[in-house]
């Protein structure tokens, strides 16, 4: 005999009960809210993407001037380096990419975004 | 019909319809539950539409088994919770003793009923009845739920059944 069989007339009294409560009313809120969270997640995600293209944006135009630089240190290297055995030329590049502020700008801009969807995401 | 666990996949997939099937069918019971171990109506259907929205933010972590069990877990939590704001922190124990709710005169003088009886109960009686008698949990099921030993589930809900059929037979002779 299952365990539950011992108060099966109890548990039809419960079941009347609880059959007797109108699910569609309650469904409905429920569903209101569940869309309500979502739509807020959403906006949040969306907001904080946004700032971060934006942030990544206002980077660009130094990107651009830095990109020439870099570019023109890496071909200046490259000439250079067989002349300069290599470590000068090297170390030179290594002081280019390191100066250039536009990676530290996508990193944060995408460890934002990143940040923002694994923070409002489901578990 | 889809089961349960089609279901909670699909809702985990972002599948609002599937999630709404679930609580259409699972609603009875969780506010039965809630309404039950709060004593309020009210209260209760807060508690269960507060266990539904954690149910959607924690879906995905639904690993199949029974869905009713898993709700149900959710629905305990979310019950000591609202509990502990409404700082009514009770000791669940063998000595509890029966505390009853705030009821006005007039409700005092109702006819005994099941809820009623079930209210005559002590705490961990009336939580462990609710559970496997009410909401349909087994007793380890509902053990795993409370966190209580499992002796001690089958021990309250024992004695919580058969003190509930004196009682409803006292209010029908009366």
């Amino acid at each position: 005999m299952r365990e539950q069989d011992a108060y099966k007339d109890l548990s039809d009294l419960f079941r009347v009960e609880d059959n007797a409560l109108q699910a569609q009313p309650f469904t409905r809120q429920v569903m209101h809210r569940v869309a309500g969270q979502k739509r807020m997640r959403r906006l949040v995600v969306g907001s904080l993407g946004l700032t971060g293209a934006v942030i990544a944006a206002l980077q660009l135009p130094q990107l651009m001037a830095d990109w020439v630089g870099v570019d023109k240190t890496v071909t200046e290297a490259l000439t250079t380096a067989p002349a300069e055995l290599g470590t000068a030329a090297v170390s030179q590049l290594s002081m280019a990419a390191m100066s250039n502020p536009m990676w530290l700008a996508i990193a944060a801009g995408a460890a934002l975004c990143v940040f923002a969807v694994s923070t409002f995401e489901r578990a | 019909m889809r089961s349960d666990p089609d279901l909670a996949h699909a809702a985990a997939r972002g599948n609002e319809a599937s999630f709404a099937e679930l609580v259409r069918r699972h609603q009875g019971k969780v506010r039965g539950m809630a309404r039950r171990l709060s004593g309020s109506d009210a209260q209760g259907d807060d508690i269960a539409q507060v266990t539904f929205l954690t149910a959607w933010q924690k879906i995905s972590t639904y690993a199949g088994g029974t869905f009713s069990s898993w709700i149900c877990t959710i629905c305990w939590r979310e019950f000591l919770q609202w509990r502990r704001r409404q700082k009514m922190e009770i000791e669940f124990d063998e000595t509890a003793e029966i505390i009853p709710f705030d009821r006005s005169a007039d409700q005092n003088e109702m006819r005994m009923d099941l809820t009623r009886a079930l209210e005559t109960l002590s705490e961990a009686q009336r939580v462990c009845v609710v559970m496997c008698v009410a909401t349909g949990l087994t007793h380890q099921e509902a053990a795993d739920v409370t966190g209580w030993p499992l002796g001690t589930v089958k021990s309250h809900v024992q004695r919580g059944v058969a003190l509930l059929r004196t009682r409803l037979e006292n209010a029908n002779v009366a």
